[in-house]
């Protein structure tokens, strides 16, 4: 394993992937140390697997969304001694952990804050088309987005950095947590880079997906998060 | 343009003022509770001299007394929809906090198990 990889932690917000999750963090674990599972209070025994595959695993007593179990897993990372890059992946196995070395580096070379993964940069495949004008309305939707320049806004897969860990607080517990996301870059002037990933659309991820109409969802959410208290 | 007209348009800007600054602050709840007061009392006039609500109708451009009714119901209903929407979100994430909370306390590292 190695050494450089040390402060580095990995997130993985799990919610009944019984199915993939071992596979998942043992795919993690070849290449880096620290990995946290946040077990979303899944029915089935996600969490048990991923603790024996290899990741710290924080569970929570009842299911509270993916943008939670990230933030959940974020404040258990940045809480660990010497934790200073970070990164959240999807735990349907639809990201690739190669890509998750290259955003590092990324983020060193580049001196970002935090990277995000898009599906629309070259050298990588397209998503299939529904999907794809699906994710670029959402990003045409997001005028944060366009400002800085990104072009995949719903992407899973980011690495960021001590600053970014520690003042990240999701609020949006469902699917929303991506605009959130973009909404803080935004907010805190973090310098943001974009680095294309591949996304493995295999059938498992493909039926766990956000369906279409959650775009709605998304876009009001995003409205109405500016009248949270925080 | 009625007289009805405009206050309708007029209590729906303002139902979208409330929504974007909600904060329950103790003023805002004592308003709601004077605004309490102000609509029994209303209520109990009205169902001693019903006829009168048609008086008020008429000066605002409504014909029956009734319509003037249906029309501050669909708009007192709208208020109430909004602010539990709102603070359901809010008790939402107090929820997801105390959630987490709970959740990293019983956190299990990959050697202790």
């Amino acid at each position: 394993m190695p050494s450089e990889t040390s402060d580095v932690w990995i997130v993985v917000p799990a919610y009944n992937e019984a199915g993939i999750i071992g596979d998942v963090i043992g795919q993690l674990r070849s290449a880096f140390a620290n990995v946290v599972c946040v077990d979303d209070g899944s029915a089935d025994d996600t969490g048990d697997i991923a603790l024996r595959a290899g990741a710290h695993l924080v569970r929570h007593p009842v299911n509270l969304g993916q943008g939670a179990a990230i933030q959940t897993g974020v404040e258990y990372a940045r809480s660990r001694p010497g934790a200073q890059v970070f990164a959240t992946f999807d735990a349907d196995g639809q990201h690739r952990v190669t890509d998750v070395l290259a955003m590092i580096d990324r983020l060193h070379s580049d001196s970002a804050d935090i990277v995000i993964g898009t599906r629309f940069g070259p050298g990588v495949s397209r998503p299939p088309l529904l999907k794809r004008v699906v994710l670029q309305t959402a990003a045409a939707l997001s005028p944060r987005g366009r400002r800085l320049g990104l072009t995949d806004t719903n992407n899973g897969l980011r690495v960021f950095n001590k600053t970014v860990a520690d003042r990240l607080d999701i609020t949006m517990n469902g699917m929303s947590h991506a605009t959130e996301f973009i909404m803080l870059i935004d907010e805190n002037r973090w310098r943001v880079a974009e680095q294309p990933v591949e996304v493995l659309y295999t059938e498992y991820s493909s039926a766990k997906g956000q369906p279409l109409l959650n775009g709605v969802n998304i876009i009001v959410d995003g409205f109405l998060r500016g009248r949270m208290p925080r | 343009m009625n007289w009805i007209q405009g206050l309708l348009i007029a209590s729906i800007f303002a139902l979208v003022i409330y929504l974007v600054r909600s904060r329950r602050s103790a003023q805002s709840q004592a308003w709601v509770k004077v605004g309490f007061v102000l609509f029994v009392l209303a209520g109990v006039y009205a169902v001693l001299r019903p006829n009168d609500t048609t008086v008020v109708a008429h000066w605002l451009g409504v014909a029956r007394g009734t319509d003037l009714m249906l029309y501050a119901l669909i708009i007192a209903f709208s208020f109430s929809t909004l602010s539990t929407y709102l603070r359901f979100k809010d008790l939402e994430l107090r929820y997801a906090r105390l959630a987490r909370a709970i959740a990293l306390d019983g956190a299990q590292t990959p050697d202790s198990h």
